[in-house]
């Protein structure tokens, strides 16, 4: 089975692009590197040979930093298997209040909400690989 | 004045150093190096986007920062959008096989990292003050 692929968004304005990627650089590079690895959206929204050829039919799960669901959306449109999708927002009620940073830096509470995401997305990938079903 | 800003894009590469290279470039040209003069889009709305994020590059001139020679943002831009004012890839400016190393938390910027943002973002600036005389 090819590695899962766990792609966020590129959101760069806010601070829930970064909550996405540095969630997922946790999952691919330090929790689950075996099991996954990432892609360049940006490669994936070219629609490349390349990069088609690495995602078409494979399993994916995609963080969003908001409803615009870029990162899903564009991942399906290359033809990856999106089997579970979130967005940073979706996480957030036990975290009202917290400060979590900008988009070039996270706070002390922006890690810890990145290491709660980065879980979540860990949890998918065990789902995955145990065969559960996650749809 | 709104109508007066620079459009700056890059492509937040997900899998490469040169892609956190290139989106904290635009965060520091945000900040920094040009605040408030500064007009920027999470690039995959240029696909995903159905309110008219298209048209982002008509109504600014626009640089694109690419984290490598693949050129995605401005391969992107063009094809969605317009012909972009200026193009920075950042493996012309730390050599393409650091480009292309793992991609980098933020937790883990080193000096050298951050010598890399300085000088895309230098360069990036150079190009935004040359269209910024032309307007
Ligand atoms: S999902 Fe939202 S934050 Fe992420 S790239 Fe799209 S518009 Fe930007
Ligand atoms: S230009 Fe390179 S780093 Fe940027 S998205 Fe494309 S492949 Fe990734």
């Amino acid at each position: 089975m090819s590695k899962i692929k766990v792609i966020p968004c590129s959101g760069i304005g806010k601070v829930f692009g970064l909550l996405a990627r540095e969630s997922v650089l946790m999952v691919t590079e330090e929790k689950c590197p075996n099991d996954t690895e990432t892609l360049c959206l940006a490669h994936v929204v070219t629609g490349d040979d390349e990069v088609v050829a690495k995602i078409n039919g494979e399993t994916c799960i995609t963080m969003d930093g908001c409803a615009k669901y870029c990162a899903k959306k564009s991942v399906e449109e290359t033809g990856g298997v999106v089997v579970k999708s979130h967005k940073v927002p979706d996480f957030m009620k036990a975290h009202r209040g917290e400060e979590h940073g900008t988009g070039t830096a996270l706070t002390e509470d922006g890690w810890k909400y990145a290491e709660e995401l980065a879980e979540i997305l860990a949890d998918d990938v065990k789902e995955i690989k145990s065969g559960g079903n996650v749809l | 004045m709104i109508n007066n800003k620079i459009g700056i894009i890059s492509c937040s590469g997900e899998e490469c150093l040169g892609g956190t290279i290139s989106r904290l470039a635009v965060r520091k040209m945000m900040e920094e190096l040009k605040p408030g003069m500064v007009s920027t889009l999470c690039l995959p709305l240029f696909i995903a986007g159905d309110g008219g994020e298209r048209e982002f590059a008509e109504k600014y001139p626009t640089i694109a920062i690419d984290g490598c020679s693949k050129c995605c943002a401005k391969r992107a831009i063009e094809k969605y959008s317009n012909q972009v004012a200026g193009s920075v890839d950042v493996a012309k400016i730390i050599g393409e096989a650091k480009a292309l190393e793992k991609p980098l938390s933020t937790r883990h910027l080193t000096d050298e990292h951050k010598e890399f943002i300085e000088q895309t973002a230098s360069k990036t600036c150079q190009i935004f003050d040359e269209i910024a005389a032309k307007q």
